[in-house]
């Protein structure tokens, strides 16, 4: 357990400086948090460069490479001015508390026994595991004909995020489950920073330990909870470049959200519906803006520039997308996908009905539907984006099962609950925040820190 | 207090309880062990001694032998493609030929390629050299 736990450390520590570089000010939580998110995708990214430029991982290849980044990063902070700290002090809450415990169980859960889950150990860390028998990504391995059944087209983020620490620690089937723990703990971190932004101690506390029970994706082994991590918090960092035209909230979005896209198909899925959303809001709000009389085309300029700041996140994404395309690497969905659509057009509404009547926590969704139609309309056009962006990739997922080459019914039962919780935890952030901020009045003030009113 | 302040404190309400991970919680107090029992081990409850098998084939296998595999049930669903996949986890830098198609399938051809084959709580009434024998089954290969 202990040189597991020192390998995530390490993740961390090498995610520091790239944390500082993307935002000077972060400190606190939000630090802790997005340094371990950025370790985790550098780390991906190293064993992933190495294994394109044919050398074998080793320890200390791989170190050799991080150390580089890290001294790249940390020369390149230094010279970079301070900005001005955006960030609230958290203030910490009793709520805090069971949030820790909470984490504490997770933990606990993900390292009781060695990683079961079937996907684990068909999917997931049989990459992982077929890689660190040759020191690379064994691209016949995922190639052959024979291995299609564990998806060879997927992102390797977490297969290479488990090779790293086998690499530093030892493969163990057990404590590769502190990597769920280290991300799901990022996460709430990163939520916690940026709720105490906008809520008080008491409901930003209250939030997060809300957010911990759904942010914790106890599908141990699979890569729902790396995922969940990078692009929820991508999700709201986005959010949060909207609304306060932030450049350091806008490159935390937009890195966090490559790195989501590495994950799983999903999370590319998630950076479409994200640049999707991006300019449908930046184009009605330009539209609004303009017919306030102000320059109509400043607002479109406002429109591209923010997609322009999308481009780091598709940076990151390019590299997989390449490779699996030159390996012509099988996919499942894609494949006559068309046909497929059209045939089960007919049949949308059963295939809805199937979709609600199989829906995961779904007296969840209907609280959270009351919350969104509960709340002031000038706070859910504030909350435009991630109100869209949670539509478009439900959309996404209800498409995949159109297409899907397999039995819709099979499909929904074994993928539909993880792929709501997916999505779970920027919509009941914003929800929450939308009625909790109308509780105080205070709706129309943006980032309105108040004082405790514990 | 007006209608809708009252749904807003209820609608809170509602979305903290329903999301709260209150097993999760729980795990922290409680005896842990019979979920740890449930868990380990879950996909092995058919044939329990199967992984200690996959493990042992490991020990008296090369990185880049072929094996194919062969177990009582020999219907995809049946519990062959858990056998394959599993024995595809333990034996990872070997490579594991299916026997079986997700069609059920026999795919024949993969059982005269494959270097070995590793038979599971079944005899195989061939002409074959043991390998290695366990409680549970045995590594052949097929005498051509």
């Amino acid at each position: 357990m202990i040189p597991t736990l020192v390998a995530i450390l390490s993740l961390a520590v090498l995610g520091i400086p790239i944390a500082l570089n993307t935002d000077r000010s972060s400190r606190g939580p939000m630090i802790v948090g997005t340094s371990f998110l950025y370790g985790s995708g550098t780390m991906f990214l190293v064993l992933l460069t190495l294994s394109i430029v044919h050398i074998r991982w080793t320890l200390i290849s791989v170190s050799v490479a991080a150390l580089a980044i890290f001294c790249a990063a940390a020369v390149i902070g230094r010279r970079q001015p301070t900005t001005d700290n955006r960030q609230r002090p958290v203030r910490p809450h009793v709520f805090d508390v069971l949030t820790i415990l909470t984490i504490a169980g997770y933990t606990l859960f993900a390292t009781l026994v060695p990683l079961w889950e079937w996907d684990f150990w068909a999917i997931w860390g049989l990459k992982a595991k077929a890689f660190l028998e040759i020191g690379a990504i064994d691209w016949r391995f995922l190639e052959s004909h024979w291995n299609t059944f564990l998806h060879p087209d997927y992102p390797l983020l977490v297969p290479l995020n488990f090779d790293f620490v086998a690499l530093a620690a030892g493969w163990s089937d057990r404590w590769l489950g502190l990597l769920f723990g280290a991300w799901g703990m990022a996460l709430l971190l990163i939520l916690r920073a940026i709720a105490a932004r906008e809520l008080t101690p008491f409901y930003a506390s209250l939030l997060t330990f809300g957010l911990a029970g759904i942010a914790l994706s106890t599908n141990i082994g699979l890569a729902e909870g790396a995922l969940i991590a990078f692009g929820s918090a991508g999700v709201l960092f986005v959010r949060t470049g909207m609304l306060d035209d932030d450049t350091a909230s806008w490159r935390n979005g937009a890195l966090l959200l490559g790195f989501a896209a590495n994950c799983k198909n999903e999370g590319m899925a998630l950076l479409v519906a994200v640049t999707i959303a991006v300019l449908l809001v930046s184009w009605f709000r330009g539209l609004a803006v303009s017919r306030e009389g102000d320059d109509s085309a400043r607002a479109r300029n406002r429109a591209t520039a923010r997609l322009l700041s999308l481009i780091p996140a598709y940076a990151l994404a390019a590299p997989w997308l390449v490779l699996r395309a030159t390996h012509a690497l099988a996919t499942d969905i894609a494949g006559g996908a068309l046909v497929r659509i059209m045939t089960r057009l007919p049949h949308a509404h059963q295939i809805l009905g199937y979709l609600a009547a199989k829906l995961y926590k779904p007296w969840f969704w209907v609280a959270i539907l009351a919350g969104i139609l509960i709340a002031p309309a000038a706070a859910r056009r504030r909350e435009a984006f991630v109100l869209l962006v949670t539509a478009i990739q439900l959309a996404f997922f209800a498409g995949a099962y159109f297409a899907t080459p397999h039995d819709i019914h099979w499909h929904v039962l074994t993928s539909w609950p993880r792929l709501t919780a997916q999505i779970a935890v920027p919509i009941t952030f914003v929800v929450f925040l939308m009625l909790a901020n109308s509780l105080r009045g205070g709706e129309d003030a943006p980032h309105a820190e108040v004082g405790s009113d514990q | 207090m007006t209608l809708r302040r009252v749904l807003t404190i209820l609608c809170l309400a509602a979305i903290v309880a329903l999301s709260i991970g209150a097993r999760l919680l729980q795990l922290v107090f409680v005896d842990r062990a019979p979920l740890a029992r449930a868990l380990d081990g879950f996909y092995d409850r058919q044939w329990p001694q199967y992984p200690h098998f996959l493990a042992d084939l490991r020990e008296h296998t090369q990185p880049g032998d072929t094996i194919a595999v062969i177990v009582p049930a020999m219907g995809w669903d049946d519990g062959y493609s858990y056998a394959y996949y599993r024995a595809s986890y333990f034996l990872t830098g070997r490579e594991v030929l299916p026997l079986v198609a997700p069609d059920n399938r026999r795919l024949q051809r993969n059982f005269l390629a494959a270097k070995y084959i590793a038979v599971f709580g079944v005899r195989l009434r061939m002409p074959a050299d043991v390998i290695w024998q366990g409680d549970q089954g045995a590594l052949l290969r097929l005498r051509r």
